[in-house]
């Protein structure tokens, strides 16, 4: 029966989850806040365990249902995070721009989901608080992408004027992430929660990076009210994927208009 | 095998964290002492001194009007006596050491609402202002005990109260109540001493001041209690009902005492299951926790801590710092800089008594709820309580305590809710993502605070069941709307929903008014209490130990994971078996050091203990946790870095030269490492091995040099990521030049590329050394079969013999060559006699002495005690002052006589061999150059050689793994990749090469016997070395490594049968509990059973004996419900 809502929405919809990774106080629930509710708060409650929110991109052809689950950052949490990456299709590592060490951080967290995390996960990597950085806010970093590896070079000469006019506050040059992410093939932003730049533009870049042949329904469709069981594992294989585009699966993505 | 025992300590203290300390018998169980202290929240320093059945006859009172017009409500229970309690309860416990262990916990059975105290009374002797002993007809022995309550300061003496009066009856022998009014009366005349401080606690005591005449009050300022009275506290107070609150518990307090002296009747426990009232919220905490008992004990430790580290900085309060802002903040208190400096001066204090838990988020969330109703003071003893015994492991740096909780609530949702369990695992929604912030933050920003701190009230008075109990009915009475959640979101949006309605009514639609009137949060208390009335305390330990070593296990493998990744460039080289091994070994050895050591200390202070140590428990107050979080990884701080002596028990268990060839000599040991045993360890006569169970370890200075070399921060001291880039250095690369160079470089002591004559003899006693053992089984091919163990003991066959053989003799050759090819020292350009003519003169010399007979052997050892230039490090000294060490300027040169005959190792010709002639003479020789090639990598064991723990019984030397049962170890039997280019067996003409082997063989001896004179000259500055001993030695510690490792088996089976016996226990419980939920049906009917049992008063009660509170406490109690 959830199946057939799918057909209020033009397009497909299917959902992501997302977790959220990185040191203490980097601004992760402040970045969730401004994606999920456009808005900021100065003194954020720290995330006890976990907290879980959601949030709709569109996409020219679909809509991703962002099932975001932003974790407490403080270093004796991350034993608790296994149990939040588990199954994520895609990461944030969160930095703080004005924090050499919460890079050092970022990378240990890179390091620990490409070996445990799903395969295929994609991770972006955000270098936080750019309002701290640069008083005018107006230099747009960052937007290097997975396929455009000449923009990403630009960019990179761009940060390293930047990084000469930057204030002290700048601990980490944006050539030095940049670099990291290109290596290690990460999606690549610096962003700031509180005047909103580039958050947007880092959930879009990463609905956009999720291949396509791994997105399917949200969790668990169907299962509403005596509904197939048939969604386990096997899941992860389906070839539907693709179909997706020609807008006939709609089944996949259908429960998602009963779940709002 | 004490590391066994120990370890199963360390896992009963983790099962029930709260019954550590001093508090376990030699089987493992907590002892007697802590069941005590656990079951009236006493401070670690009390001790069940005497105990006797007896009956409790209160006073009576207009409130409570019985059918005996003569006498109040008596109680029947048991009375215990410590050094500064008397304690009664009607859990009849029994803490005797005759007392069977059922009998001594009962207490954690079910408790009916009580909190494991029971009704009764936890009174501090020091709030005993007199004892008389009474007449009656019936008993022996009757007590008249007058408190203190009543009598404070005159001015704020309660207006017409009595003096509070307890009648005890004792019910034993005239022997035995003799005996407990001694003890009495020894006790009573001890706490005049801490009369001071009683006044002093209890002045911040809000009930004092409650209880006080109008006139008294006028006159004294309140007590402070909490943000609260300045900030309002939350919620409704006209429909909190608080004023008539106030007046019942005013009149509950005037007739039971209040704070220390209060007597816990059953109104008291209903009483805080309504709600507290705010201004006596905090101190109810206290009281109910035990941390006003702390507070008694050292009412100064807070101001004391705040002062006494005012100003320093730490990681711990660079955190704080970050979340004091993030604190509560919609609570008006924390917008303002009052509540944030309360805030942070509470948190901060606590992280500088309790450094191994600092500080944890979530604390600051638990902290600023408990600073809206009490004082900073008040709160930091509250929150010793918490981390110490209410949450035990929450908070700590790995967390253990709460992940484990997690899984313990798992497993009982699943026994007590199979099918909403089921439906979980099938939509693979994991519980703990919401369940978690429940018990990590108490509740407190989950549910709107009114509610939470509902919870609060009973959590602190019945303890951490509560939690468990409050989760669980909170997914029963969702039951339904969580199966038809499907994943985590809707999972917890249903839940959110609910927490945000606690305040609706649960019945909206029923017809019956007093139905409509229950309220969600009023249902989901009685589900918690009445439907999960079978989840105690027991059941919680049970649990606990059940999926301890899991979570464990867990903990640490995400550890190491993260560990060995973080480990640098350098771990690359070396593979992730090999890495894992390393991690295991390394953490193993400090493990069992440390274990070792609090062992040692825990013997010591077994004897010098008495009364001095026990003073100092005292004065801390929080008594002896800290050594008790140690240990296994998992349970959160533990040492990361190795000194010299743990390096040489790490090599014992890595490679078979580093195993000492004369086990367990102590006179040996005592002089030998001052430094590194702080002498202390010594001189408390331990019959203990200082090894533990492994092997002892070598002291040779080729591994002091090594510890030096990886030692690349210069401390000292090694963390696990120098000994893998030390070790990738030796093992990571397959390049035998760069082999060469490595073990050149470890004896070219100033970096100027050359060694010169005293290192050479160095590096040649160096390869003996590590030959010593024979190098055939790391030389030969089939290397990877040779049992570690066996070849350890000497045990050899022809062949390996034979290969050692030729080893030695290439080593006599090498130094002979070493000599012949070295160069003379240009520094000290001597003239005339023509270099080359020496160097020519000493080749010979020492050709002479290789083939020669017994009289040169002689000259070797007399030209190696020439004086030496000063700058050369001597091998007995130290390795972390080697160079500073002033040389024994050995021997008195009286066979100069000898001197001519080898003019190479004349002090007044230097030589130095430079990097290149070294590669030479190594390369020169086919058994040197395998030895450089492989066979020096190849002694360092690591995963993919095959451990012997893994394969044979006989031999324990990678103990850790072994000990530690459930541990996860990533040793593999995989052989060795086998070593390749590896000599020919050859030339086996004995014969032929007798010769040069005993000249080896006598090199050998001679160069150990000049070791064993230089240190005997140093023993008489107090160091000394012993020398190679015989096989028969070996044999013995071959014996002891049996033995040890029969033992631990043992150790392990009684492991094994602990937990079997747990988990029987465990079921037999969850029977019994199933037993009682069956058949309940959730929402109506045990809701209506309720009213009247659990939550409220009951009606006819409240009719008969309300008169003085009148309309008011029917009002409130009908609210209530």
């Amino acid at each position: 029966m959830a199946d057939t809502a799918g057909g209020n929405a033009p397009k497909p919809s299917s959902s992501v989850k997302l977790v959220l990774l990185g040191e203490a106080a980097v601004g992760k629930s402040s970045l969730v806040m401004r994606f999920v509710n456009n808005d900021f708060q100065e003194n954020k409650e720290p995330t006890i365990g976990a907290a879980f929110l959601t949030q709709r991109t569109q996409l020219p052809h679909r809509t991703i249902k962002f099932e975001i689950w932003d974790t407490a950052g403080q270093e004796r949490f991350a034993s608790l995070a296994p149990m939040y990456y588990r199954n994520a299709q895609a990461a944030l590592v969160v930095y703080d721009l004005t924090k050499a060490s919460s890079l050092t951080k970022a990378q240990h967290w890179v390091a620990e989901l490409q070996r445990q995390a799903s395969p295929g996960i994609v991770i972006a990597l955000v270098g936080n608080k750019f309002d701290l950085v640069s008083p005018e806010g107006s230099a747009a970093a960052g937007g290097a992408s997975l396929d455009d590896e000449s923009e990403e070079g630009n960019n990179d000469a761009n940060a390293e004027d930047e990084d000469a006019e930057d204030s002290d506050a700048r601990k980490i040059p944006t050539a030095k992430a940049a670099a990291y992410a290109a290596e290690e093939s990460l999606l690549f932003y610096e962003t700031s929660a509180k005047t909103g730049m580039n958050v947007q533009e880092v959930f879009t870049a990463i609905a956009n990076a999720i291949p396509e042949a791994s997105l399917k329904g949200p969790r668990g469709s169907g299962g509403a009210v005596g509904g197939s069981t048939n969604l386990g594992g096997g899941q992860n294989t389906e070839n539907s994927g693709r179909v997706n585009l020609t807008g006939a699966s709609g089944a996949i993505g259908g429960k998602d208009g009963c779940a709002c | 095998m004490f590391n066994l025992s120990s370890l199963v300590q360390k896992a009963q203290q983790f099962i029930e964290p709260n019954l550590v300390n001093t508090g376990l018998l030699s089987d493992g169980r907590p002892s007697k002492a802590a069941l005590f202290r656990h079951q009236f929240c006493l401070p670690d320093s009390q001790n069940p001194l005497q105990e006797i059945t007896a009956e409790l006859t209160l006073p009576f009172h207009h409130s409570v009007k019985g059918s005996d017009s003569d006498s109040g409500p008596k109680y029947v229970g048991k009375l215990h006596l410590s050094e500064q309690f008397l304690c009664f309860s009607t859990q009849a416990s029994s803490f005797l050491s005759t007392a069977s262990t059922s009998s001594s916990s009962s207490f954690t059975g079910q408790t009916h609402g009580t909190g494991p105290a029971g009704n009764g009374f936890t009174l501090p002797l020091c709030g005993i202002r007199r004892v008389e002993r009474q007449n009656t007809p019936t008993f022996h022995f009757a007590l008249v005990i007058t408190t203190t309550n009543g009598f404070g300061d005159s001015t704020t003496a309660p207006a017409n109260s009595p003096p509070q009066k307890l009648k005890i009856e004792l019910a034993g022998s005239r022997q035995q109540c003799e005996k407990f009014c001694d003890g009495l009366k020894r006790g009573l005349r001890e706490a005049i001493k801490e009369a001071g401080n009683l006044r002093k606690v209890i002045a911040e005591c809000y009930s004092e001041y409650h209880l006080a005449s109008e006139v008294a009050q006028k006159e004294k300022e309140a007590p402070d209690t909490g943000l609260g009275s300045v900030f309002r506290y939350p919620g409704d107070s006209r429909k909190l009902r608080d004023k008539a609150k106030m007046r019942l518990w005013k009149e509950y307090m005037r007739e039971n005492g209040g704070n220390v002296t209060l007597v816990r009747q059953p109104t008291f426990h209903k009483l805080i299951r309504v709600g507290l009232p705010n201004r006596l919220r905090g101190e109810t905490w206290e009281l109910t926790s035990g941390s006003l008992f702390l507070r008694l004990q050292n009412p100064e430790l807070y101001t004391d801590t705040l002062s006494k580290f005012s100003g320093q900085e730490s990681l711990a309060i660079d955190e704080i710092e970050k979340d004091l802002n993030r604190s509560l903040p919609e609570y008006p208190g924390f917008q303002s800089e009052e509540g944030i400096g309360r805030l942070r001066r509470v948190l901060t204090a606590y992280s500088w008594i309790d450094p191994d838990v600092g500080y944890c988020q979530a604390m600051n969330i638990v902290v600023a709820a408990l600073l809206i109703y009490m004082s900073e003071s008040q709160a930091f003893y509250l929150l010793s309580v918490l981390c110490d015994r209410l949450l035990p492991g929450y908070y700590s740096t790995t967390m253990y305590g709460t992940l484990l909780d997690q899984k313990v609530f798992e497993s009982l949702v699943e026994k007590t809710m199979p099918i909403l369990w089921e439906h979980l695992v099938k939509s693979d929604v994991q519980l703990s993502v919401v369940s978690l912030p429940w018990f990590l933050s108490l509740y407190i920003n989950s549910m709107p605070l009114i509610f939470a701190f509902r919870v609060l009230d009973c959590f602190f008075l019945e303890g951490p069941k509560v939690l468990f109990q409050i989760g669980l009915a909170i997914l029963r009475i969702n039951g339904e709307e969580l199966l038809d959640a499907t994943d985590d979101g809707t999972f917890i949006s249903v839940l959110k929903s609910y927490f945000s309605r606690l305040d609706e009514s649960a019945h909206p639609k029923s017809e019956n008014p007093k139905l409509r009137a229950v309220t969600r949060f009023q249902e989901l208390m009685v589900v918690a209490f009445k439907e999960f009335a079978g989840i105690t305390q027991e059941t919680i330990s049970n649990q606990r130990a059940k999926h301890k070593d899991a979570v464990l296990d867990n903990i640490e493998n995400f550890a190491k994971r993260t560990s060995i990744r973080n480990l640098g460039p350098d771990s690359k080289r070396l593979s992730v078996n090999d890495l894992g091994f390393l991690y295991d070994r390394f953490y193993g050895v400090l493990y069992e050091r440390q274990t070792r050591m609090e062992m040692l200390q825990q013997e010591a202070d077994r004897k010098a203990k008495a009364t001095s140590a026990r003073a100092n428990e005292t004065v801390t107050g929080i008594a002896g946790n800290s050594g008790v979080a140690m240990g296994r990884v998992g349970l959160g701080p533990s040492p990361t870095q190795m000194d010299y002596d743990a390096f040489r028990e790490f090599l014992a268990g890595i490679a078979k030269w580093a195993v000492t060839d004369s086990p367990s000599s102590p006179h040996r040991e005592s002089h030998d490492k001052p430094s590194y045993f702080n002498g202390s360890v010594r001189s408390r006569s331990v019959s203990l091995s200082p090894w533990g169970s492994g092997p002892e370890p070598a002291d040779h200075e080729f591994m002091q040099r090594l510890f030096r070399r990886w030692d690349k921060d210069m401390n000292s001291v090694l963390s696990l990521q120098n000994v893998v880039s030390g070790l990738a250095g030796v093992k990571g690369s397959s390049d035998i030049m760069s082999n060469i160079s490595y073990f050149f470089e470890l004896y070219d002591d100033d970096g100027d590329g050359r060694v010169d004559r005293e290192g050479i003899l160095r590096i040649s006693e160096a390869l003996l050394f590590l030959s010593r053992r024979g190098m055939s089984d790391v030389l030969s091919p089939n290397a990877s079969t040779t049992d570690f163990s066996q070849s350890l003991n000497g045990s050899t066959d022809g062949r390996r013999e034979n290969r050692d053989e030729q080893f030695l003799s290439s080593i006599s050759a090498f130094i002979r060559r070493c000599f012949e090819y070295a160069d003379p020292d240009h520094a000290s350009n001597r003239e005339g006699k023509s270099d080359a003519n020496s160097v020519h003169d000493s080749a010979k010399a020492f050709d002479a002495f290789s083939i020669g007979g017994d009289e040169d052997d002689e000259d070797l050892l007399d030209l190696d005690d020439k004086p030496k230039s000063p700058a050369t490090p001597t091998n007995t000294s130290p390795p972390p002052d080697l160079d500073a060490t002033p040389k024994p300027n050995n021997q008195t040169p009286s066979r100069t006589n000898a001197k001519s005959a080898n003019l190479a190792l004349d002090p007044a010709n230097p030589l130095h061999l430079t990097l290149p002639t070294f590669r030479m003479l190594i390369l020169a020789d086919e058994q040197l150059e395998t030895f450089f090639d492989t066979a020096f990598a190849n002694s360092f064991r690591l995963s993919d050689a095959p451990v012997p723990s893994s394969a044979s019984a006989s031999s324990n030397l990678t103990t850790f793994s072994n000990l530690s049962g459930g541990r996860s170890s990533s040793v593999s039997a995989a052989p060795v990749p086998g070593a390749g280019g590896v000599v020919a067996p050859g030339k086996g003409i004995r014969g032929m090469l007798d010769n040069i082997v005993s000249d080896g063989m006598r090199v050998a001896a001679e160069v150990r016997r000049r070791m064993d004179e230089a240190q005997r000259e140093l023993e008489a500055g107090g160091g000394g070395a012993g020398g190679v001993h015989g096989q028969g030695e070996e044999e013995d510690e071959h014996e002891e490594l049996e033995h040890d490792d029969a033992r631990s088996t043992y150790a392990r089976s009684v492991r094994e049968g602990d937990r079997d016996l747990l988990d029987g226990a465990e079921t037999a419980d969850v029977q019994v509990q199933q037993g009682e939920s069956k058949g309940v049906n959730l929402m109506d009917q045990p809701v209506v059973e309720g009213i009247s049992g659990a939550v409220g008063l009951k009606v006819g009660d409240e009719s008969r004996g309300r008169e003085r509170t009148g309309s008011d406490a029917s009002k409130i109690v009908e609210f209530e419900r």
